[in-house]
């Protein structure tokens, strides 16, 4: 193995496909690792921590609406019903059965998986607009309708749920600190965005993207439509799970209010910034979308003093900063900022010849 | 984009994060969750202001023993994940001593985490269940609690209207039992909350007790709700949302010929509900936790209405509502208590916490009952106060102190709920 990509030759198509090639490759990843699970986590502060949990939440729920979107063709606006399946079966077999943490979480993630299957079957019938509207239904089918009713008052709880402090355990961990919760979103994401990326490249992601570029010469080449759209919903459903069952770790707090129709839709937006159709675009889209937020609030504490007003009359600035955002992104950068990032690493990596 | 323009984002960004100063050392940090955009902005802008407005006044009057505080505001649209990440960042980089927080959806989400941390959170949500200190010993609020609002709205209308009015004599006489359903949001916290309370009112009073309705807290159109309640020909009605919904309700009660008489919570019952219902909001009763804005008599009222000029000139004074004089209730309320715990040495979460449970029939001066906080029991009264809208204005009906009215119920059961 070389530092350089220039003078690697395959024999097999396995090493072809290898993920890292370079020894360069390798130093950025290890690098990377030492960042993510040891230098930020001890420097970075307790604050910078917090966000960084709602980073990593936002990074698990789009996963799953990247892969139906971005990789499938099916666009959903319901993904957040998956998340809130995912947080309240988590959070009622640790409650009910006093299942531990893990095991809790694996069964959420499934029930998820399941349940997402369920409001895919129209998927089968329906595309485009249509599917849109049959996701939304899942969305309030399930949020405004099932989980408020009936499964917010399981165990007499009233509407809100919250978890006694010391019930998220990894083994004999106790999740209750950010830094805990930290470690937990960082090896959560780090396992979904591995199955993720090789899921892609397996038989089934390329009859997903053969899908999501045209669903009748896939079907003409051979490609179980049904059933591949399904799984598509199945794995989806079951990264919205996972995203749901971190949740209430991160907030020991559990109520169908934290799942509302527009954080669908924000997660969409997530996606169509970082870019529709890439992992990276997920965690760049997270970024921007929870650190603009944080960076608008940084300008108006300074600035509040001197203009009064900013706080009460030009709020609506900073929702239109955001609709304003994702205009801007559609127009100049239609390929999101996953596309941004790719040219900028190719700039230096065909430098000084690139032509 | 262009260079130039990633250019500029760049010294925008690093231009911002260097103006972030850390503040002079005398200054006290309270940080502020408030919803002025997002779905509950129709009372959440009002009560927004009136913590500014509250909060420059106490800072004129001397701040805390001579510490000004300092204001971090913001607004989290309703957006739950968003309050979180502003709660940590008031936490962890602002480094506030405590936070006065909005409605039911922050203030239930962070409970566990504000109970760890040991930060006062101050809030707008009145929910009876937050006021049992051994379960959510930080969360404390200034006001009559929803569920012994919702107690004395039924009891009130039963001593007052279903004893008295000559309309009722002849089945008072039969032994009929007055009928009652409840309209309110199921899945908002806030509306449900006080939901168990009024049913067991209503058993104590004798009630006979119909299908709950479910009103969503932006419903525009609440027929079939009416409809089906009207089945059960009810003579009293629970509304539970915020005013918005409660004028729905009550407009197509009174179109669909409903008959019952309609009590309401507090973030139900304002100006707005006249306003927006007319005539079907008339003989409405509500419970009020303190004086409307502009009323005569509290000893505030003149500084909230001088500060309310003072700040925010652009709003009439005739749109601002009670939402301001509560919003000086909770701010009035901390201040009070930062004093004690600063003048014990112990500003601090804890220490605010204790100066809280000092407080023995306080008295605000908003035309608030006065407010006691015990280690035990943070419930702030026992008193609630009901209004009735007759001719389109609010006139005071009953003042119930439900302490004196069961004290063994009150001591030993009704706590929490």
């Amino acid at each position: 193995m070389s530092w350089l990509p220039c003078g690697i030759y395959h024999e097999y198509y396995k090493q072809d496909h290898r993920w890292w090639q370079t020894r360069f490759v390798w130093g950025k990843m290890i690098l990377l690792f030492i960042v993510v699970y040891y230098l930020f986590p001890q420097y970075a502060g307790l604050y910078w921590i917090g966000v960084a949990n709602i980073i990593g939440y936002t990074v698990l729920g789009a996963m799953g609406v990247q892969l139906l979107i971005g990789y499938c063709g099916q666009i959903t606006l319901g993904h957040a019903a998956f998340i809130a399946v995912g947080a309240y079966v988590c959070a009622l077999g640790m409650l009910m059965f006093h299942l531990p943490y893990i095991v809790s979480l694996l069964i959420a993630a499934f029930a998820a998986g399941i349940w997402s299957v369920l409001f895919g079957l129209p998927s089968a019938k329906v595309k485009g607009f249509y599917l849109i509207m049959t996701t939304m239904a899942a969305q309030f089918i399930t949020v405004d309708f099932i989980l408020t009713q009936y499964v917010s008052r399981i165990g007499g709880r009233g509407v809100a749920f919250s978890l006694p402090p010391g019930t998220i355990k990894v083994g004999p961990l106790v999740i209750d600190n950010d830094v805990r919760v930290y470690y937990l979103m960082v090896v959560l994401v780090t396992l979904c965005t591995l199955a993720m990326a090789n899921l892609l490249r397996s038989r089934v992601g390329r009859a997903w993207i053969a899908i999501r570029d045209n669903d009748i010469a896939a079907e003409a080449l051979g490609v179980n439509i049904v059933k591949y759209k399904l799984l598509a919903f199945f794995v989806a459903g079951v990264l919205g799970g996972v995203a749901g069952a971190f949740w209430i770790s991160n907030l020991a707090a559990l109520s169908p209010e934290h799942f509302m129709w527009s954080w669908s839709l924000w997660l969409v937006g997530v996606i169509l910034i970082g870019g529709v159709g890439s992992i990276h675009g997920i965690f760049f889209g997270s970024m921007f979308m929870v650190l603009v937020l944080e960076a608008l609030k940084f300008a108006i504490v300074p600035l509040a003093p001197i203009f009064p007003q900013l706080q009460m009359k030009f709020l609506f600035l900073k929702e239109a900063a955001f609709g304003l955002a994702i205009c801007l992104f559609l127009i100049y950068e239609p390929n999101g900022m996953a596309y941004r990032w790719w040219q900028i690493k190719n700039y230096f990596n065909l430098w000084p010849f690139s032509y | 984009m262009k260079k130039s323009g990633w250019k500029l984002l760049g010294m925008a960004l690093i231009l911002t994060l260097a103006f972030s100063p850390a503040w002079a050392a005398e200054v006290i940090k309270v940080g502020a969750i408030n919803d002025m955009t997002g779905g509950t902005c129709d009372v959440g802008k009002d009560y927004a202001l009136g913590i500014a407005e509250a909060i420059a006044y106490v800072n004129d009057a001397g701040g805390v023993n001579g510490k000004k505080i300092k204001l971090f505001q913001f607004d989290y649209g309703y957006r739950i994940p968003e309050a979180v990440t502003i709660y940590k960042r008031l936490r962890d980089y602002d480094k506030v001593i405590a936070v006065l927080g909005w409605g039911t959806g922050d203030t239930e989400a962070l409970s566990p985490t504000v109970t760890k941390d040991k930060m006062p959170y101050v809030s707008a949500s009145y929910s009876a269940h937050l006021t049992d200190p051994k379960k959510t010993p930080y969360n404390l609020f200034f006001s009559c609690d929803y569920s012994t609002n919702a107690r004395g709205c039924i009891t009130a209308w039963y001593e007052e209207i279903w004893l008295k009015d000559p309309k009722y004599k002849a089945r008072r006489q039969r032994g009929d039992k007055p009928r009652f359903v409840c309209f309110y949001s199921w899945p908002t916290p806030y509306s449900s909350a006080p939901i168990k309370a009024i049913k067991d009112q209503a058993k104590i009073l004798g009630f006979e007790i119909g299908p709950d309705q479910d009103v969503s807290l932006t419903a525009l159109d609440t027929k079939s709700q009416v409809l089906a309640a009207k089945k059960f020909k009810p003579d009293l009605v629970w509304h539970g949302n915020t005013t918005m919904s409660v004028a729905t309700a009550l407009k197509d009660s009174y179109a669909l010929g409903l008959g019952a008489w309609h009590i309401s919570n507090n973030w139900g019952f304002d100006k707005n509900l006249v306003k927006l219902a007319g005539p079907a909001a008339e003989n409405a009763i509500g419970a009020v936790p303190c004086a409307f804005f502009g009323e005569k008599g509290p000893r505030f009222m003149p500084k909230i209405v001088e500060y309310a000029k003072k700040l925010n000139p652009g709003i009439p004074e005739k749109d601002r509502l009670i939402r301001t004089v509560q919003a000086w209730g909770d701010v009035l309320l901390l201040w009070e208590a930062m004093k004690r715990a600063d003048k014990a040495g112990k500003l601090t979460g804890e220490g605010i916490k204790e100066a809280f449970e000092t407080l023995r029939n306080f008295d605000l001066g908003i035309g608030a009952p006065p407010v006691t906080f015990t280690p035990t029991d943070h419930r702030p009264t026992s008193i609630a106060q009901m209004y009735i809208i007759k001719n389109g204005k609010f006139k005071f009906l009953k003042r119930i102190d439900f302490k004196k009215r069961y004290p063994e119920k009150w001591e030993k059961e009704w706590l929490g709920w």
